[in-house]
């Protein structure tokens, strides 16, 4: 069939220009100019003319049938997805060739022709292979290449056999290697028992199956083996919170909101992905904790999302990346990229954009949250039964992703960068938000029986799980496939995204294909659920799986994980308290444009925070909406005052110095964030999110010491965690050389106010107004903080002043104070302490701030500025604030009031220490990120 | 006689519909979601209805560039029932990415289905921007802003490409501006990221020569509900359902 070419060149390319100043802000500088061809082949007998329109807009494009780039202004590299592969376009340019009435048009695919102006052929071969493409579905297309078609090709390889009869235990860890299973020797030898119970070898499909179902990803062995997730739920059982309407064992965790509905929430990092392929880490991140909403119960919505960074410094120099890690620049830009491309088409407003660094993060920390809603006769899943039908459906399945589960339980090593980049899956958000209308009318319409996403393990996990109790057997024929070269394991395993697995009763079947159809979502009819106790798997008309359930999920052996008390290093902080006036204006410009601290809008504008309509408080606020508000607040049912709060708390210096202490300040300042926002910390839930080192007998202990702390303490503020995740893999080993993640933890909170218009945000409200730092404070204890990081220092105590009865004191009388309208604005005391929400309070309101120390006691006036006293709050009350007579025990400070001048200034008396203008401030604020990812 | 009902047309990729139909019932307007495919299909006419709204989102994951494939779809299997609602001068609006459609569609600004007359380019600073901005509504007659001349409305802004492009066209045709990103002073303005996407003119909404047809890219939908922080975008619906109960 014949093969046609357009060649199209808009007038006008902001993405050209924005490439060029990208590449030459990496160095690039004979770089003179990008141009960007994008190429449309279509396969079939059609009028060209009359599809046109559709490829072509001509106010801005021109077409044209060759190209009209000019070889001699620069090599030319064009990059186009592999044969085998299905472009994510073509199912639309079909769907438009068949509104233009020309169904003679067969296939279409697109490709990409990126003109390098100035430089040589390899140097624009190794920028886009960089930069510009995925090698796993994408290539470089070679000019004059010759195409007989477009449709994709490609043969599966047969099944093979394996066999672990007689081998030994070398030879069974030289096997796991090899075939990249990551499995442990204790694994392999159960698998090769239970071969010879069974009397036949394994195909390659069922040890696949087998080792990516026991890996730490899927099945957590690091945890089950200490115990940890059993701690966690047994805390939350013991609060047996009356809001709590599911914890733990669904794919996210459930809280009741009002008239009917439930809230949930759900976060899950995707380090592994993201540290060696950003771009397509980062939108699978998104696209994965929200399928886990989608599949909560019987189907949840999405209403909320997040994204927190943990990199190395990204202004770090080239020759410091440690071998086997990507450029932090590149991870976090290519991330903010990722975000924006899922979360924006997917409709999800972004609640919390975060970004930190430390320099243990060499293997990145992506963590992503997802808020759902829905009914709450829907919160609980039934049971399959023999008999129903299990259906696929969402995207099609290809080779993206294969290996996801066991590459990213294993440490990261300068070799995983290249050999399993095939881990990468790739994300269409298209897709997913297809099956985001559809699932809740499949839902209302009682066509799920049960429902759950396809993530780590594909297939064969989605499965392999819901027919646990039961038996399945599924026809791998009838999986649509992107990529026709996969074979049955990598079938069962490709963890492909944006699909979904349910569970339809027979009856309901031709109902469910029909709204699946009216929404556009490709599905099939995967199998059936039997009640054999047994996953089969038929594939080309052979039995490629059977596969006892018992032994795939009760079998696996959990190693015992040895623990000891970790060695620390640390040292005692020598900082001196700034001497003069410029001696301040230096550490605070330090602290405001450290990147913990600085304008993050750059990133977080990229992502759209109000679409849904129902952002009552979005993650920027203030008068000219750059302000970082640290709450995100959704009113879910339209024309209800009732809200959903979220708030964050995420800290990597903390672990370093005490990750017991860290984990126990996380949770007080995730809760007081919402508490001095007016949310009452006993209708509110917590999910847990932990990235620890690969497990040593330190780190383990580590890991022991943060969950006893959060199991305890939420027992004993009666405030539950309902969901959480857990990666024991933030290693990197290359060049000789080990470097661990700090041990983190950042807790989410989720709760409920009762009028959103009632939330009290950081922005000043009036000139006049006092500003009191309500709660305990030291100037003494600097360790961890942000000014000591801005010193190159990190120190050896963290501010830990708080106990459960203390806290909970101070959080009562804080709601108190809120309900009886008591305080105008207020904020959390957090990284870059009190400085930091002076500045922020002013910037956002357009007024300033005058503190004046004369009386407080403090030893020094730089830690009680700077110092981040977890717990304690900054308020603006009017000038006639009294303390009440009867909590005379807690903290009172005033230090100072709101001035009509945007200034900041602090006195001491009528001597000014120091002073600047907010706009001088501001400017200083807002560089750090400008720099990093424009 | 029964309520005149809008019509919010939506399709693989929508994601806006259900916050725009929620805007024009707090107006006491009635709107009915109605699914693209439904249309061509024949299961639901455009006749039925008497106004319609294109909302925001990525249609069809914005392949091929925002808008076209859902304006594809309108241009060439609903022009007789799209010409017809022209004919019978019963206002359409387009937000954001249905702004994109009306003007890939070429129903904006020239009412000529398959003809287009202007083009939404991407932003100036190749970005997606989220942003909340201020509108400036000029005198030009349209029924979407009867009576908001000179008055500034604050709404949030949020899209990717939004940077008009117009062609010289016959005054008949030619794109006629509502709406202009305005300063902190409520004047008109090329700042960024006052006007988020280098818009020409300071221009972010047009309407056409019979002033029943408005493009826009921000949002007045999520500048309604009671919860959110500006109820400013309300007004523009308590205009469409005016118009209809007149």
């Amino acid at each position: 069939m014949a093969i046609h070419s357009i060649y199209i060149l808009s007038k006008d390319d902001p993405e050209a220009r924005s490439l060029l100043s990208f590449f030459r802000r990496r160095g690039h500088d004979k770089l003179t100019n990008v141009m960007i061809e994008r190429v449309v082949w279509l396969e079939g007998s059609f009028n060209m003319e009359r599809l046109m329109p559709l490829f072509i807009n001509p106010l801005y494009q021109v077409p044209a049938e060759t190209s009209q780039l000019d070889p001699e202004h620069g090599p030319i590299v064009e990059i186009a997805y592999r044969p085998a592969v299905t472009d994510p376009e073509t199912p639309s340019i079909l769907d438009g060739a068949h509104a233009l009435g020309e169904d003679g048009l067969l296939f279409a695919r697109l490709s990409r022709r990126y003109q390098f102006c100035g430089l040589d052929e390899h140097e624009a071969k190794t920028l886009a292979a960089h930069f510009l493409y995925n090698k796993v579905v994408e290539r470089i297309r070679e000019p004059n290449e010759a195409v007989t078609t477009l449709r994709p090709t490609g043969n599966p390889d047969p099944v093979g056999k394996v066999s672990f009869e007689g081998l030994s235990d070398d030879e069974l860890a030289a096997l796991s290697r090899e075939r990249s299973w990551y499995a442990p020797l204790s694994q392999m030898k159960v698998i090769q028992a239970h071969q010879k119970q069974r009397g036949r070898p394994y195909t390659d499909a069922e040890v696949e199956i087998l080792v990516q179902s026991w890996s730490d990803h899927c099945y957590h062995t690091t945890w089950k083996s200490l115990g940890l997730l059993k701690r966690l739920m047994a805390a939350t059982r013991e609060i047996n919170h009356p809001l709590v309407v599911s914890s733990f064992t669904d794919n996210a965790g459930g809280m009741d909101f009002v008239d009917g509905w439930v809230v949930t929430i759900k976060g899950e990092t995707h380090n592994f992905p993201s540290s060696i392929a950003p771009f397509g880490g980062i939108a699978t991140k998104h696209g994965g904790v929200i399928r886990d909403t989608l599949g909560f119960g019987k189907g949840a919505y999405p209403i909320g999302g997040t994204t927190v960074m943990g990199t190395m410094d990204p202004r770090m120099a080239e020759s410091e990346v440690p071998a086997g890690a990507l450029h932090p620049e590149l991870i976090v830009s290519e991330s903010i990229r990722a975000t924006a491309y899922y979360m924006n088409p997917m409709g999800i407003p972004m609640m919390h954009p975060i970004y930190r660094c430390h320099p243990g993060y060499a293997k990145c920390f992506a963590l992503g949250h997802s808020v759902g809603l829905l009914p709450k006769k829907y919160v609980r899943k039934d049971a399959p039964r023999p008999g129903d039908v299990a259906v696929l459906f969402g995207g099609s399945t290809g080779r993206d992703g294969v290996h996801g589960a066991t590459a990213s339980s294993a440490a990261m090593t300068g070799e995983t960068l290249e050999k399993e980049s095939a881990a990468v899956q790739i994300g269409h958000p298209i897709t997913e938000r297809r099956f985001t209308t559809a699932i809740p009318i499949l839902r209302d319409s009682e066509c799920i029986r049960t429902i759950t996403d396809l993530g780590a393990g594909g297939i064969s996990c989605a499965v392999g799980e819901m027919g646990a109790d039961t038996g399945v057997e599924i026809n791998l024929d009838a999986v649509p496939l992107k990529d026709k070269s996969l074979t049955a394991w990598e079938i069962l395993l490709s963890e492909s995204q944006e699909r979904m697995l349910m569970a339809v009763p027979p009856e309901k079947l031709e109902e469910a294909q029909a709204i699946l159809r009216r929404f556009e979502v490709a599905s099939c009819v995967l199998g059936k659920f039997t009640n054999t106790g047994r996953l089969q798997a038929k594939w080309q008309g052979e039995m490629v799986v059977d596969l006892n359930m018992f032994f795939l999920w009760k079998s696996c052996p959990i190693d015992p994980t040895p623990t000891a008390p970790p060695q620390r290093h640390l040292a005692p902080l020598t900082i001196l308290p700034p001497q003069s006036r410029e001696e301040w204006g230096i550490v605070v410009c330090r602290l405001l444009s450290h990147y913990h601290c600085a304008d993050q809008s750059p990133a977080g504008t990229r992502y759209d925070s109000t679409v849904q309509g129902r952002t009552a408080v979005g993650p920027y606020g203030g008068k000219n909406h750059r302000m970082p508000t640290n709450i995100y607040v959704s009113a879910p049912l339209r024309n209800k005052p009732n809200g959903v709060i979220t708030t964050l708390a995420f800290n990597p210096f903390y672990g370093e110095i005490d990750p017991a202490v860290m984990a126990r300040l996380m949770i007080w300042e995730a809760i007081t964030k919402a508490v001095v926002a007016g949310t009452d910390y006993r209708q509110m839930v917590l999910c847990d999110n932990f990235y620890t080192p690969r497990v040593r007998p330190d780190t383990a202990s580590e890991l022991v010491a943060m969950v006893d702390t959060i199991a305890d303490l939420s027992v004993e503020i009666g405030v539950p965690f309902i969901s959480g995740k857990d990666s024991s893999s933030g290693t990197l080993e290359a060049g000789g050389k080990r470097i661990d993640v700090p041990p983190t933890l950042a807790v989410a909170t989720m709760g409920r106010v009762s009028d959103v218009k009632k939330v009290v945000t950081k922005d000043f409200k009036r000139a006049g107004n006092r500003l009191l730092l309500l709660g305990r404070y030291d100037a003494n204890i600097l360790g961890g903080t942000v000014y000591a990081d801005s010193l190159g220092q990190r120190g050896d105590s963290l501010f830990d002043a708080y106990d459960p009865i203390s806290m909970k004191v101070q959080w009562d009388y804080l709601l108190e104070l809120h309900a009886q309208h008591r305080y105008v604005s207020a904020s959390a005391i957090a990284e870059g302490g009190m400085m930091l929400r002076l500045f922020e309070g002013a910037f956002g309101s357009g007024l300033g701030a005058r503190v004046d120390v004369e009386g407080i006691p403090a030893s020094r006036l730089d830690g009680l500025l700077f110092g981040e006293f977890i717990g304690a709050c900054l308020l603006e009350v009017p000038p006639d604030f009294k303390i009440p007579a009867h909590l005379a025990g807690i903290r009172h400070q005033f230090i100072g009031h709101v001035t009509a001048e945007p200034h900041l200034t602090i006195a001491r008396g009528g001597e000014v220490i120091w002073e600047e203008s907010i706009a001088t401030l501001a400017d200083t604020w807002s560089e750090t990120f400008r720099e990093v990812v424009k | 006689m029964t309520q005149a009902t809008t019509a919010i047309l939506y399709a693989p990729g929508t994601n806006c519909h259900e916050e725009t139909a929620a805007a024009i019932e707090l107006a006491h307007g009635k709107a009915e979601l109605v699914l693209l495919k439904d249309l061509i299909g024949g299961q639901t006419r455009l006749d039925d209805y008497q106004a319609a709204v294109v909302p925001g989102g990525f249609s069809y994951g914005d392949h091929l560039g925002a808008g076209r494939i859902f304006a594809t779809m309108l241009v060439a299997r609903l022009r007789d029932q799209l010409v017809r609602f022209l004919d019978a001068k019963k206002p359409l609006l387009g937000i954001c990415n249905g702004y994109q459609v009306l003007t890939e569609a070429g129903i904006l600004p020239g009412r000529t289905p398959g003809q287009r007359g202007m083009a939404l380019l991407e932003n100036q600073s190749a970005r997606f921007e989220d942003r909340k901005v201020r509108m400036i509504v000029s005198k030009v007659k349209c029924v979407w802003t009867e009576g908001l001349a000179g008055q500034v409305l604050e709404m949030p802004s949020a899209h990717g490409e939004g940077r008009p492009l117009f062609c010289d066209s016959d005054a008949a045709s030619a794109p006629r501006a509502v709406f202009h990103y305005g300063d902190e002073h409520g004047q008109p303005t090329m700042d960024y990221p006052s006007n988020p996407n280098g818009s020409p003119g300071a221009v972010a909404g047009v309407t056409d020569e019979s002033g029943l047809v408005l493009g826009l890219m921000p949002h007045p939908e999520r500048a309604s509900l009671p919860g959110q922080y500006s109820q400013d975008g309300l007004r523009i619906f308590q205009n469409l359902v005016n118009w209809l109960n007149r």
